[in-house]
Order: structure tokens, then C-alpha cells, then sequence
């Protein structure tokens, strides 16, 4: 496969960026808003302190709903590391499928800059990466790249600002009324699990036919 | 604080070893390979990932009331949103803040304010008697009014005292009660232990407990 495609005309590039953009603003709307409740889940339930700090790292290591939602409770817990790694392994078993469809369109592509799209291969990113037309291996690049480094963006702003918005909350505001305002926020893991559920199952019965 | 730090930062190691590793599995089961991928793995990863994503709604549903209909009642419009829209944003909203004003409504009892149940027990023995809640009940009054609520049998039964000794006959012979009615889970405390376990944590739920203790169904019993 020859990797030497002609670089873009600067044209390209931005209409290339232009259009990830566009087609990031419905994961903006998502990722900052589902982000900004896994902050406030953290920040408000899981009992650490410097929860700002965290949510960072957590949103920006570990870019993946299911984990930042599935880690609250059992870190309110402090049940050990290990039994984390299990629960992170199984809530995030999909994700190993999902390379095998950008195996051949990411063949060739430096290191860490496969590292980078790697580590942002969340189900928003598979579901825009896989449904992009462009054909050049080199636009299609750029655009997995801006998807990814949107996307990212997104997200970590969304989980920082919530932990954060907590902690500023804290100091103002009783912690007992703070937990009981977010009171059922915890309901949305189980929508986003019955979300994900019910796109596989739509899959499945296309696929089906 | 130190062991918190080192423990979070497990917690983030762990969790990004994980998913990168998870993700770039494919990667690095083909790399240096121009083999195309066999159509057994696709086939595999189709079943099993719904299957696994299954077994983790049955598993959160089991720490909901899931004896009320509730929380089914927020899953279905999650479902029917998305199926309508097909936007997660929309689904995932809708079913989570119907989900939190039934709970505020107090069709049930959140999560953190089971285990806060913990910290404020429903029953109390006091000199004058036995009070459930702010009510001074018969000890029978006290089981039925479990029952009443639907705390489920494997609950913990905590029941405040404010002297263990001062009460330890009166005491065997409630919990005899209790265990009659199938509530064989019930403990002694005092209040000292009480308010000291809330105090320590004061921002979060308290600690460890597969069972939340004592399990009120409706809002009714929001202790402040």
C-alpha cells in the first residue's frame, strides 16, 4: 500500500478540518454534557480528595464513558485496584473490536500519532471514523485526527468542569444537599449501557437481514 | 490522603492500561501482518460485546430498586427515545431526569440515601421506648412497619442505642422478633458509632455494604 499519497493542498486541510468540525458538534453536545455529570459523579460521590485533579486524568487517560461512570462506586468503596482493572476489562471488552475495521485504513500511520487515534477510539470516534468518505489515506488521516483531538477536547473539558464545579460547590454549599441534588444521576450509566445495547441490537437485526 | 493519592493513581493506571490496551488489541494481534482479519473474530466480537453489555444492565439494575418498577420505567423511555431519535444525547437525558424526579417525588429512595440509612437508622431504642423513625412504636409495630416498606429480608437491620448494655435483654428480644419475620441480618449501634461513621466521610456515602442497610421504598423516610 503506498503511504506516499501527495500531501494536502492547505485548502484541503481546512475543508478537511471544516468538515470534522461539523461532524463533531453532535459529540460536543454529548460528550460535554455526559462528561460534566461523570465529573459531578466523581467529584460528589466517590469521596477523594483534589476530585478537579482527577477528573482531569481520568477524562484525559482514560477516554471512555463507561469507565469514568463505572468507577464511581467502587472507588466511593475503595474496593481494590485489581477488582477495578476486572470491571474496566469487561464494561470496555467492546473496544477490542473495534480496531479490526480501521486496521487497513490506519496501516502505516506513525506511531504516535496511532497511539493518539488508538487511545481516542471511543464508540462517537468508531461510529464518525468508520462512516468518513474520504478516500485519500491522507485526508482520511487528517480527519480521524481532528475527529479525535475534538472529541478529546470535548470530553475533558466536560468531566473537569463538572468535578470542578463541584469542588467549587463544596466549600459554598451543604455536602449532604449536594449529594441529594444530584440524587439519580447515577441513572445515567444505565441509560448509556441501554443506549449502547440497543445500537448493537439494531446492528444486529441489520445484519440479520 | 497519601494512600488515597497512590490509590487514584492505581485507579487511572489500571483504568488506561485497559482501554488502550483494548483498543489497539487488533493492532497489535496484526501487526507487521498483511492477513485479513478471520470472519470468526468479527463474528465473536458481534455476539459477545452484547452480551457483555447485557450482563452490565442487569448488574447496574441490581443496585437500583429493582423491586419497584421504577427504574424500568426510566430504562423503557431510555430505550424508546433512542429508538425514536436515535441520538444518545437525547435518550440518555430523558431516562436520567425522569429517573431523578421520580426520586425526588420519592417513588424511591436513591442509592446514597439508602446507605445514608446506615448513619440514621429507622429504628431507635430509647428509655422511653422503641422509636421507628420519630414515631414510638411496639416492637411488632417496628417489624411490620419494615415489612410495610419492603425492606428487603437480606438487609441489615441497624438498630440505635445509646448504651449497648442498657438495652441488651430488650434488645435479644426484638432481634429475636426480627429474625422471626426473616430479617436475621440486624446489629447494635451506638450513637457514637453512628455519628462517627458519618463523620468520617462526610461528603460520601458510607462505606462498603453489598446490601444497602436498611432500605426504606419510599421517600417518606428522608432523614436529614
Amino acid at each position: 500500500m503506498s503511504r506516499k499519497s501527495s500531501p494536502l493542498a492547505p485548502r484541503e486541510r481546512r475543508a478537511v478540518v471544516r468538515r470534522a468540525f461539523f461532524d463533531s458538534i453532535p459529540v460536543l453536545m454529548g460528550y460535554t454534557t455526559m462528561g460534566f455529570v461523570a465529573g459531578v459523579l466523581l467529584a460528589a460521590r466517590a469521596g477523594i480528595s483534589h476530585a478537579t485533579l482527577w477528573g482531569f486524568l481520568t477524562s484525559a487517560l482514560c477516554v471512555s464513558g463507561t469507565y469514568s461512570f463505572a468507577i464511581v462506586q467502587p472507588v466511593a468503596e475503595r474496593v481494590p485496584v485489581a477488582v477495578i482493572a476486572l470491571m474496566v476489562a469487561s464494561v470496555n471488552f467492546r473496544y477490542a473490536f473495534y480496531g479490526f475495521t480501521m486496521l487497513g485504513k490506519w496501516k502505516g500511520v506513525p506511531f504516535l500519532r496511532k497511539l493518539f487515534l488508538v487511545h481516542m477510539l471511543t464508540d462517537e470516534n468508531y461510529a464518525l471514523e468508520s462512516a468518513c468518505r474520504y478516500r485519500s489515506p491522507a485526508a482520511h488521516l487528517l480527519y480521524c485526527l481532528s475527529v479525535s483531538a475534538m472529541n478529546f477536547l470535548y470530553w475533558v473539558s466536560g468531566v473537569t468542569a463538572g468535578a470542578f464545579a463541584v469542588a467549587v460547590l463544596q466549600g459554598a454549599m451543604d455536602p449532604d444537599l449536594l449529594r441529594r441534588r444530584t440524587n439519580g444521576m447515577e441513572f445515567a450509566m444505565v441509560a448509556l449501557f441501554l443506549v449502547i445495547f440497543t445500537d448493537q441490537m439494531k446492528g444486529f437485526l441489520k445484519n440479520g437481514k | 490522603m497519601g494512600s488515597d493519592f497512590l490509590y487514584m493513581l492505581g485507579v487511572v493506571a489500571v483504568g488506561w492500561a485497559i482501554t488502550v490496551g483494548m483498543r489497539s488489541l487488533p493492532f497489535l494481534i496484526f501487526a507487521g501482518r498483511r492477513r485479513d482479519i478471520p470472519q470468526q473474530v468479527e463474528r465473536f466480537g458481534a455476539v459477545v460485546s452484547p452480551v457483555i453489555i447485557a450482563a452490565l444492565i442487569v448488574y447496574s439494575y441490581s443496585g437500583l430498586q429493582w423491586r419497584t418498577a421504577w427504574p424500568y420505567l426510566a430504562g423503557a423511555l431510555t430505550v424508546a427515545v433512542h429508538l425514536w431519535k436515535g441520538s444518545p444525547l437525547a435518550s440518555i437525558t430523558a431516562g436520567t431526569v425522569l429517573y431523578m424526579c421520580l426520586v425526588s417525588c420519592g417513588c424511591m429512595t436513591a442509592e446514597s440515601e439508602m446507605e445514608y440509612g446506615m448513619a440514621h437508622p429507622l429504628i431507635q431504642m430509647t428509655e422511653k421506648g422503641m422509636k421507628f423513625q420519630d414515631r414510638y412504636v411496639t416492637p411488632q409495630q417496628a417489624v411490620k412497619e419494615l415489612e410495610r416498606r419492603r425492606v428487603p429480608h437480606d438487609a441489615t437491620i441497624h438498630i440505635l442505642v445509646d448504651d449497648e448494655n442498657a438495652y441488651r435483654r430488650a434488645s435479644l428480644v426484638f432481634r429475636g422478633m426480627l429474625a422471626k419475620a426473616g430479617y436475621t441480618r440486624s446489629v447494635l449501634i451506638t450513637e457514637k458509632r453512628a455519628s462517627s461513621s458519618s463523620a468520617i466521610q462526610p461528603d460520601t456515602p458510607t462505606p462498603p455494604n453489598q446490601h444497602p442497610p436498611t432500605a426504606p421504598h419510599d421517600g417518606g423516610s428522608r432523614q436529614k
